[in-house]
């Protein structure tokens, strides 16, 4: 390694422990949470230096945009008073076993973890890609090999979506917005740019980096901004649609994977001739969807439509 | 007759409680007709996939024809197919209970009956991917779909403490969770696969990767089956969900990962048992049957004896471990399944006929509650037969899982292990029977207890009617001799 690398890794590495160290034990909440974006950024950059431009998307997109924005709607909806109020600290002496039995786990796990072999899959993922229907390792893992992982968990965003929208109706409207006049001029130039890159990196996900958790999450950021800036979910779009724009992506799942069996009879084996379509149709639903998802939870339950009195 | 092959009956397990559930979402309408027959259908699924088991033996397959380890393969095994059965009863039970408890109405009041059928579609469809799954990885994603649609459904009456109950679970069960991710990871980075067979056959229980990994999945799935001590969450989600979700929390979402135990420490990491590993774990149990049992004893509220009851029928499921230890492994294997299996059903009973008996008392507290008369008689026969399930009176399910566990204590001479099921057992009957004492011989004057719907009684009577019937079928204990799938 390049001694220059080295002591950018080493540098990362300690302003992710400062900045984890911030987020938990900072003066008021609104430090803790910058520091927590703060986090989830250098974890992006961190995930970059291990060569996982994927996850370094995801990360940076959900951990740090998404999570930060969901976090700093919920502080504006805190009374004011507590809004500013110095997080409690537990009492010191009572931390003390808490802080030795945290620091032996990760030191036994630190030691145990460097000596891991770690062969993973990679050379068995290689050797499959001929057969796999599109051009990049990950997606061929997340749609094809493993696609049935990948459909439980959108049923799992799903799922948060439903969950977070059963307990009541949509809070954002209670939210007041932003107070920074430049926003909407701003998101009136990003949200066009934004929406492209979701479908530039949908596109690119069949041969690289990108594919649909990335570019769902850059969709959600252009909705949220759009949000925060003032925008509301139009009349026509709530109820039915918005909830079919949820589905559609664990429906066309389900669909593809059994609607394959016809040819060959089994489980999410994808036709060899059809599956870069089959796929390309699953990654552009999955991501579509999943940016429609990680935005509902933003709003933060239904958006209240005209005829009233739905879920 | 000829039966589907068991692949089409396990994709169909697996993806019509799925679609159903996200096409009520969609289509924000509730067609009781639409989720009954899906109910019903999957039902009968998992009836023809449990003939096919007990025909033809276990199988593998694997998903979009990928081999593990590269792809995931789905096995259906007999402890598998038995608690796919369970889920199936407590699954299609607890839709029809649902149907009648939850009052269908526009507008906010009819919130519940909106969202209860999609979310109990999704748990039941975690529930069926995570007993066929075969890939430590694959069971996460299964066991976060159960988890995130059980918070749901914990939350679902929106009350206040309802709510804090929910929260408490959401954070424990998210922090089983990362646990056991951390060792799915660890054992990843010692060995490279995530297929359960392809890690029994390459697991040493000398690397240290190893005991990390075992560590790590155990405590993440010792949490989130609520195994005393870490069972600070259950009594309150347990206790203030309302009764149909109460019924699957307890009779199932615990079960599955106690179940995920079972099938990791009875197979991959089944070099790691060692005496003091399965000591450790029969103590846990103990203390599990001695704590749970004794505070069931003390409430005084109907929902929170019963949840507290979980927490010390499954200190019975954890004595399977040390008896593991010196005998044949496959009467364990069995006779805890059996025990997972009982419990889901009685208790699942239990709840629901708790519930009808709390409807019709207007009250859950255990000395106002009616007595037996009008139609709250059919719920009190319900709790009573399930009762004797949960103690394990002859011919129940219950009494075949403690009597095979028994014989091998017996066999083996450990008398401690013998003693806390002994223990166990005769609290499971001071509670239950403090329980049926104070409300059959000394009712709280109702003079016109409201009539209860048949949707509120059939199924709680017919669960623990299977609960006590099945036990004659299960002395076949041939059907059950295997728990590895055969070639």
């Amino acid at each position: 390694m390049h001694p220059a690398e080295a002591l950018f890794d080493a540098l990362l590495l300690l302003s992710m422990v400062v900045l984890a160290w911030q987020g938990v034990h900072a003066r008021n909440m609104f430090r803790a949470v910058v520091s927590f974006m703060m986090f989830g950024l250098l974890t992006a950059v961190a995930w970059v230096r291990l060569e996982a431009p994927d996850i370094a998307l995801a990360e940076a997109a959900l951990g740090a945009g998404l999570t930060g924005a969901l976090l700093l709607a919920t502080l504006g909806r805190l009374k004011p008073e507590r809004r500013g109020a110095r997080l409690q600290r537990a009492a010191k002496l009572s931390m003390l076993p808490w802080l030795a039995l945290g620091l032996a786990g990760t030191m036994t796990l630190l030691a145990v973890t460097l000596a891991l072999p770690a062969p993973g899959l990679g050379e068995r993922v290689l050797s499959a890609m001929p057969e796999a229907g599109v051009d990049s390792p990950v997606t061929a893992v997340l749609l094809n090999f493993r696609a049935w992982d990948t459909l439980l968990e959108i049923a799992v965003m799903l799922l948060a979506v439903i969950a977070i929208w059963s307990l009541g109706q949509d809070v954002l409207a209670s939210t007041s917005r932003l107070p920074a006049p430049s926003l909407p001029a701003l998101v009136r130039l990003l949200f066009p740019l934004l929406v492209l890159s979701t479908f530039y990196l949908l596109w690119r996900g069949g041969h690289g980096p990108g594919g649909a958790f990335p570019a769902g999450a850059l969709l959600a950021a252009g909705l949220v901004l759009a949000l925060l800036a003032g925008a509301r979910v139009p009349e026509r779009m709530t109820g039915a649609p918005l909830r079919c724009a949820l589905a559609a992506g664990l429906l066309a799942f389900i669909i593809i994977a059994v609607g394959v069996m016809a040819e060959g009879g089994v489980f999410f084996a994808y036709p060899p001739r059809h599956a870069p379509m089959l796929i390309a149709i699953v990654e552009i639903a999955a991501g579509l969807s999943i940016g429609v998802m990680l935005t509902a939870l933003f709003l933060g339950g239904e958006p209240t439509d005209t005829q009233g009195g739905s879920t | 007759m000829v039966l589907p092959p068991t692949a089409m009956l396990v994709v169909t397990l697996l993806t019509l409680p799925l679609a159903t559930a996200t096409l009520l979402f969609a289509s924000g309408r509730q067609p009781r007709t639409l989720t009954l027959a899906a109910a019903l259908l999957s039902t009968c699924a998992a009836l023809a996939l449990g003939l096919n088991v007990h025909l033809e033996g276990v199988s593998v397959h694997a998903i979009g024809g990928w081999e593990a380890p590269l792809g995931i393969h789905w096995q259906v095994t007999v402890p598998g197919a038995v608690m796919l059965l369970a889920t199936a009863m407590v699954g299609l039970a607890g839709a029809v209970y649902g149907a009648g408890y939850f009052v269908h109405r526009p507008g906010p009041e009819g919130r519940m009956a909106r969202v209860f059928m999609p979310l109990w579609l999704f748990a039941w469809g975690g529930l069926n991917a995570l007993f066929v799954a075969a890939d430590l990885f694959n069971l996460y994603v299964a066991l976060e779909v159960l988890t995130l649609a059980s918070v749901a459904l914990v939350a679902l009456s929106a009350r206040r403490t309802a709510l804090q109950a929910a929260m408490r679970y959401l954070l424990a069960a998210l922090f089983g969770s990362v646990i056991y991710l951390l060792g799915v990871a660890l054992l990843y980075g010692q060995y490279g696969i995530l297929d359960l067979d392809g890690l029994t056959s390459k697991l040493d229980p000398k690397h240290p990767g190893s005991r990390a990994g075992a560590v790590a999945l155990t405590i993440g799935l010792l949490t989130k089956a609520a195994i005393f001590p870490l069972h600070f969450w259950l009594p309150g989600a347990h206790g203030r969900a309302e009764p149909p979700v109460s019924a699957l929390l307890s009779g199932l979402v615990v079960a599955a990962a106690f179940y995920l135990l079972l099938r990791l420490w009875f197979g991959p990491l089944a070099g790691l048992l060692t005496f003091g590993v399965g000591t450790l774990f029969g103590a846990i149990g103990a203390g599990a049957l001695l704590w749970g049992g004794v505070l069931a004893l003390m409430q005084r509220r109907l929902k929170m004896m019963v949840a507290y009851s979980t927490v010390s029928q499954f200190g019975f499921a954890m004595l399977v471990f040390p008896l593991a230890l010196a005998a044949d492994r496959e009467p364990v294997v069995t006779g805890g399944t059996l025990l997972l299996a009982n419990h889901a059903l009685a208790k699942a009973a239990l709840f629901l006929a708790a519930g009808s008996l709390v409807r019709a008392s207007g009250s859950d507290r255990i000395d106002r509650l009616v007595g037996f008369t009008g139609s709250s008689r059919w719920a009190w026969i319900a709790v009573i037969l399930a009762a004797a399930a949960l103690i394990g009176v002859p011919p129940t399910l219950g009494f075949s899982a403690k009597w095979l566990l028994l014989q091998v204590a017996v066999a083996e001479g450990a008398w401690w292990w013998l003693g806390a099921m002994l223990g166990g057992t005769l609290l499971t009957f001071a509670y239950l029977g403090r329980l049926l004492e104070r409300a059959l011989l000394a009712p709280a004057p109702a003079p016109h207890p409201p009539k209860l719907k048949i949707a509120l009684l059939l199924p709680a009577l017919l669960l623990a009617l299977l609960a006590c019937v099945m036990g004659l079928w299960a002395f076949d204990v041939e059907t059950f001799a295997r728990l590895e799938p055969g070639p």
